[in-house]
């Protein structure tokens, strides 16, 4: 039997980190399907086992003025119910799983899992959202773009904890999230897309397009992004077909028992088609 | 007296809503012990050799050798064996059971279990024809010579039933008795495949439904083979068992929809359709089981709802190393309806007729001959129902804007029946059902092997005694069937169970009310086949069911152009079931149906890959959420059949029947393309789409 | 091994056990609190599903760990409310109830939707209602059954 641990407090947390090598859940939503057995038994973690979600030091959300932060054992949804959280995300969360996971799943579990397919991934690249990463002796704030390195694979050292994620305060002219799932709610995506623009003076001042579950980790390109800012929304439309062409390459899906590469590459296409037709 | 259709509180509400209700998850005797199954890891081969890790005290291995009596599971064909000896035939087949107090232990134990195989070359092709049926009607091929031909080929593909309660029993010796409690549909299947592989007497075995938490067919003959199963572990150990499947396992190894193909070929004589021929496959997987009668069933609604004056049909069961498939609601019909349906559609639209017209001249009207050159003998109000469905969902204007290019909209309208019952004399040769009323003072108790698994047989059945005796509900009790207190009325399956074991109730309740007076007595009434059905099994000749009930479905839908989704926006439904029981029950199993034939149209996606099934749990299987499914409008029609109880005709498998054939029309609109197989799924639109 | 404390259907309860272990094997193999069923234990489909601190969650996705000090209401307790009375009278004039397996889930996601939304409109009880698998109904009747305990119990929530 694996040995479970259930800290009082984050200095405790972060001593047992420092102690021990321990998988960390929070909701475990997740964790614990990755790790099922039978019906009866208990789950079948392979290593020991911390767990984060009785911390309420993790339990905020708050912000200042370029930043919301959102602690890490937070549910989504908290988050949907906050007035501070970013409304992108919150849109996102809705289109998560289902009410009962939501109550208890979190972000950094998302973020944590490192999944191709996790939803709320593709929303935090797009507002270039950081991590706040805790261990016994330091504190260190990390790009999630830094931190995800491929499929469920992260940069955290075994005495690191995610404590917070931190979004900047954005405005946009529109955002949105749009999942492609194989029915209309509580299901897995076989992709997503989140895209979201500024405007000034008829010119497009900052764009960001993002896919999910089109490559190993979420795909946006700053530099293609930085090719759009200064064009018009007409000059925008007109160079669609080169718009798509660029972002083809990235674009880099699977078959799965989900659907199929060429669905995927070709939706994913149309939904950056969509996004720039319809910029106003 | 009121009108019988007028609904009621289901009697099960209570116990369901609360939580008390029994399933066979909940069922505990003491010192139970579990069973896990050794399955095998490949696909096709032998068994060279088995290796079991030394079993702590307490522990057991059984498999064939412990098998007292026939190492055969009693089904309609009967080659599927209790636990394989030697020859692997699909993936995860059962070889054994470990059973134990721990499982913590039981799944140590497993892993350590070493097998040892010769693989051999596994055969997904449809080429092993394992049951090939064919019959004419009218000139047969003869009529296809000098005339113009059209042909298209249809495909379906597994759909799961996907009942949220998984398989199982438990099961105890009681003295001599070895006794088994199910989430079953016919306690009398289990009964007599126990009996068989025990080698007992019919009074050592008793069969008992728990509460049944969904089964939709799923339930019809698979539990045979895990009731056999646990039978042989109990006589071996003789201590109460619990055999139970997951999720996981109970989606890879249970049986599912037969995935189908049709071949169509119309031939063609001043532009209408002159004959028909569909050459049918049907992929039975490993075991041939039920699959026959899956594809009899099939291959007599070959014409749909229309009638054809020459037919030339064949069909084929294959067998092949996949998982074995066998019973769901409609049991073939699904398949073939789906095929035919669209068929037709395309077979106007080549013609250039109006698809409306072209099939309102050959739909079926009283009097016709069946396929089989039975008769159509009562009233068929489908002109009537077609007629109510274009006005209220107001059908033709749409069809009208929804053309428009760019509309992205559809709305697609199936006409279809279910001969109801058993297919051709199964009722008269095979089932001989028996039905048991006893009364004692005033209260009557029904005894019958029908079992409730959510369609409300329970209730429906006491109101009817009710009804008919003009008592209180509360003076009919009807108890989970036990085979040591019911008498054989049947299996719960085939839509069969209130027009035929109702319609024998009725008749014993009639003479219960003549008698009504005496205190106590008991009375018991046979099947009789009504006297003008004829049915020869060989020749696919005569009346293959003695009533059919008919339905319309109309479905609209959108398709998003950009990601090829389908949203249903909106059904309307009308069905002649002869007489609604229980209005509002059959409402809920008109909307379940529905649900399950639309998801099955473009929604539930399963495949296996060199045998291994790929959607192993409800996350990869995709059925519909609430948030899938549209507002569905259901409007019954009365139609008495003479023999069915009130008039009732068989219900459950009806309403599943045209969801797909109209969704995927309704999807042809909205894309301007022409569907060939389903589900029609987004990445099937798109395909559709940029091919043109 | 650990000492966990909740409070269950209205009592505080205290166990010696691993934390690892869920909190469905929990509920009804130490407590035989049945109604909360096992049918997919992924999440998918909520027939698991128990109120914790008033709002609906998959007991069979929640380790015990996370349950400490939280309040659990299974369909059994819950079954004692007055809000259950119309929750209850609701799906049995609708005919929300077919094989019942998932049907305690579905009470308790109607709660937790009432909870938070008194008067959901037909999308909001969709969403409120999309953890929870149904096989046998098409969900219409059981989304009229969620309309009509609002209805009936206006004012309760």
């Amino acid at each position: 039997m694996v040995e479970a641990y259930l800290p009082k407090d984050l200095d405790e947390c972060l001593k047992i980190l420092n102690e021990k090598k321990v998988k960390i859940i929070a909701g475990g939503t997740d964790m614990l399907i990755q790790n099922r057995s039978h019906t009866g038994m208990s789950i079948g973690y392979r290593n020991d086992v911390l767990y984060i979600n009785n911390l309420n030091e993790l339990k905020n959300i708050y912000e200042d003025d370029a930043f919301v932060y959102i602690g890490a054992a937070l549910s989504l949804e908290k988050i949907m119910e906050s007035d501070i959280a970013p409304k992108l995300l919150k849109e996102t969360i809705l289109e998560m799983a289902s009410p009962a996971i939501r109550h208890t799943a979190t972000l950094a579990g998302n973020i944590g899992n490192a999944s191709p397919a996790g939803d709320s991934l593709v929303s935090l690249y797009l507002m270039d959202a950081e991590l706040e990463i805790r261990s016994i002796n330091n504190t260190r704030r990390v790009f999630l773009k830094d931190f995800i390195k491929g499929v469920r694979k992260i940069t955290l050292e075994s005495d690191e904890l995610i404590t917070k994620v931190i979004i900047p305060k954005l405005m946009f002219e529109k955002a949105y999230f749009k999942k492609v799932g194989p029915r209309l709610s509580d299901a897995i995506s076989k992709l997503s897309f989140a895209g979201a623009y500024q405007i000034y003076n008829n010119k497009i001042t900052d764009i960001r397009i993002a896919f999910g579950a089109v490559n190993v980790t979420v795909v946006r390109d700053r530099l293609l992004e930085k090719k759009m800012i200064g064009k018009t929304i007409e000059e925008l439309k007109g160079m669609i077909d080169l718009l798509t062409s660029w972002y083809d390459p990235l674009i880099v899906p699977i078959d799965d028992q989900r659907s199929n590469k060429v669905y995927r590459k070709e939706v994913a296409i149309n939904l950056l088609r969509e996004f720039i037709e319809n910029l106003i | 007296m009121k009108d019988i259709s007028t609904s009621i509180n289901k009697v099960d509400n209570e116990e369901k809503i609360s939580g008390q209700a029994k399933y066979v998850a909940d069922i505990k005797p003491e010192g139970m012990l579990y069973a896990f199954t050794v399955r095998a890891k490949i696909v096709k081969g032998k068994i060279l050799n088995i290796e079991y890790p030394l079993l702590p005290e307490g522990y057991f291995v059984v498999d064939y050798r412990d098998i007292p009596g026939q190492n055969i599971v009693k089904v309609i064909f009967n080659d599927m064996p209790v636990f394989t000896e030697k020859e692997i035939t699909y993936l995860y087949e059962p070889i054994a059971l470990l059973v134990g107090p721990d499982k913590n232990v039981l799944s140590k134990l497993i892993e350590g279990v070493h097998i040892v195989y010769q693989e051999e070359e596994p055969l997904f092709d449809w080429i092993d024809s394992v049951v090939h049926y064919h019959f004419d009607k009218g000139e047969g091929k003869r009529a296809f010579s000098g005339k113009k031909i059209i042909e298209f080929n249809y495909e379906t593909s597994y759909q799961e039933q996907a009942y949220i309660e998984p398989q199982g029993f438990i099961g105890y010796m009681d003295g001599e008795k070895t006794t088994l409690i199910g989430s079953i549909q016919c306690p009398y299947y289990v009964k007599k495949a126990v009996v068989q592989a025990l080698g007992e007497s019919e009074d050592n075995v008793r069969i008992i439904q728990a509460t049944v938490g969904g089964a939709f067919g799923g339930k019809e003959e698979f539990p045979s083979l895990i009731g056999c199963q646990l039978a042989v572990a109990l006589k071996k150990i003789r201590k109460p068992i619990q055999l139970i499947y997951e999720r996981e396992e109970d989606m890879l190894v249970t049986t599912k929809r037969h995935p189908s193909r049709v071949h169509f070929k119309a031939a063609i004589k001043d532009n209408k359709i002159h004959a028909l021929s569909a050459d049918v496959g049907i992929d039975g997987g490993a075991n041939i089981g039920l699959s026959g009668v899956v594809l009899s069933r099939a291959l007599i609604a070959c014409t749909g709802a229309y009638t054809i004056e020459n037919l030339d049909i064949s069909g084929d069961v294959f067998r092949t190393n996949t998982v074995p498939n066998g019973a769901f609601r409609g049991f073939g019909a699904p398949q073939m309806f789906f095929a035919i349906e669209m068929f037709i559609e395309h077979l106007a639209l080549e013609l250039g007729v109006d698809p409306l017209v072209f099939k309102k001249d050959i739909l079926v009207k009283q009097g016709d001959y069946t396929s089989t050159m039975g008769i159509f003998r009562d009233p068929v109000l489908m002109p009537e129902m077609i007629c109510k469905a274009m006005e209220v969902s107001n059908y033709q204007e749409k069809r009208i804007n929804y053309d428009a290019l760019d509309s992205y909209k559809g709305i697609g309208m199936s006409w279809f029946f279910h001969g109801c019952g058993f297919t051709g004399s199964g009722e008269k040769n095979i089932i001989k059902a028996k039905v048991r009323l006893k009364k004692e003072f005033d209260k009557v108790e029904i005894l019958i092997a029908a079992v409730d698994m959510g369609q409300g047989v329970k209730t429906s059945f006491r109101k009817l005694v009710a009804n008919i005796l003009d008592i209180d509900i509360e003076q009919v009790i009807f108890n989970n069937p036990d085979t040591d207190a019911v008498p054989d009325s049947g299996p719960t399956v085939a839509s069969r169970t209130m027009m035929i074991v109702g319609g024998l109730v009725a008749r014993a309740t009639e003479e219960v009310k003549k008698r009504w007076a005496e205190e106590k007595f008991i009375v018991e009434k046979e099947y009789e086949q009504p006297s003008y059905i004829k049915y020869d099994e060989e020749k696919f000749k005569g009346d293959a069911y003695p009533a059919y009930s008919w339905g319309v479905n109309v479905v609209e839908v959108e398709v998003d152009k950009f990601t090829y989704q389908v949203k249903i926006n909106k059904s309307w439904s009308f069905y002649d079931i002869g007489k609604a029981i229980d209005e509002r029950i059959v409402i809920g199993q008109a909307d379940g149906g529905l649900a399950q034939g639309l998801a099955y149209g473009y929604l539930e996606v399963m495949n296996h890959k060199q045998g291994q099934i790929m959607q192993k749990n409800m996350t990869d299987y995709i059925i519909p959420t609430a948030m899938d499914m549209c507002p569905m409008e259901t409007y019954l029609y009365e139609n008495p059949y003479a023999y069915g109880p009130y008039g009732a005709k068989g219900v459950g498998e009806l309403s599943l029947i045209g969801g797909a054939p109209a969704v995927a029309k309704a999807i042809e609109q909205a894309i301007k393309r022409r569907v060939f197989k389903i589900p029609v799924t987004p990445e099937y639109i798109m395909e559709l789409i940029k091919n043109g | 091994m650990a000492k966990i404390k909740f409070k269950l259907n209205d009592k505080f309860v205290e166990l010696d056990t691993d934390p690892n272990r869920r909190l469905l094997d929990v509920l009804r193999d130490d407590f035989n609190l049945t109604g909360p069923k096992e049918g997919c234990g992924e999440g998918e489909c909520g027939a698991c599903a128990v109120l914790m601190d008033q709002k609906i969650i998959n007991s069979c996705c929640t380790p015990l760990a996370n349950v400490i000090d939280k309040e659990i209401i299974t369909i059994e307790g819950f079954s004692k409310t007055k809000k259950f009375e119309v929750i209850k009278d609701a799906y049995a004039k609708t005919g929300g109830v077919q094989c019942g397996f998932c049907t305690p889930g579905m009470i308790i996601a109607t709660e937790s939707l009432l909870n938070k939304n008194p008067h959901p409109t037909d999308f909001e009880i969709k969403i409120g209602l999309s953890g929870n698998l149904c096989r046998c109904t098409g969900y219409n009747l059981i989304i009229e059954a969620v309309k009509e305990a609002a209805k009936a119990g206006d004012g309760l929530w």
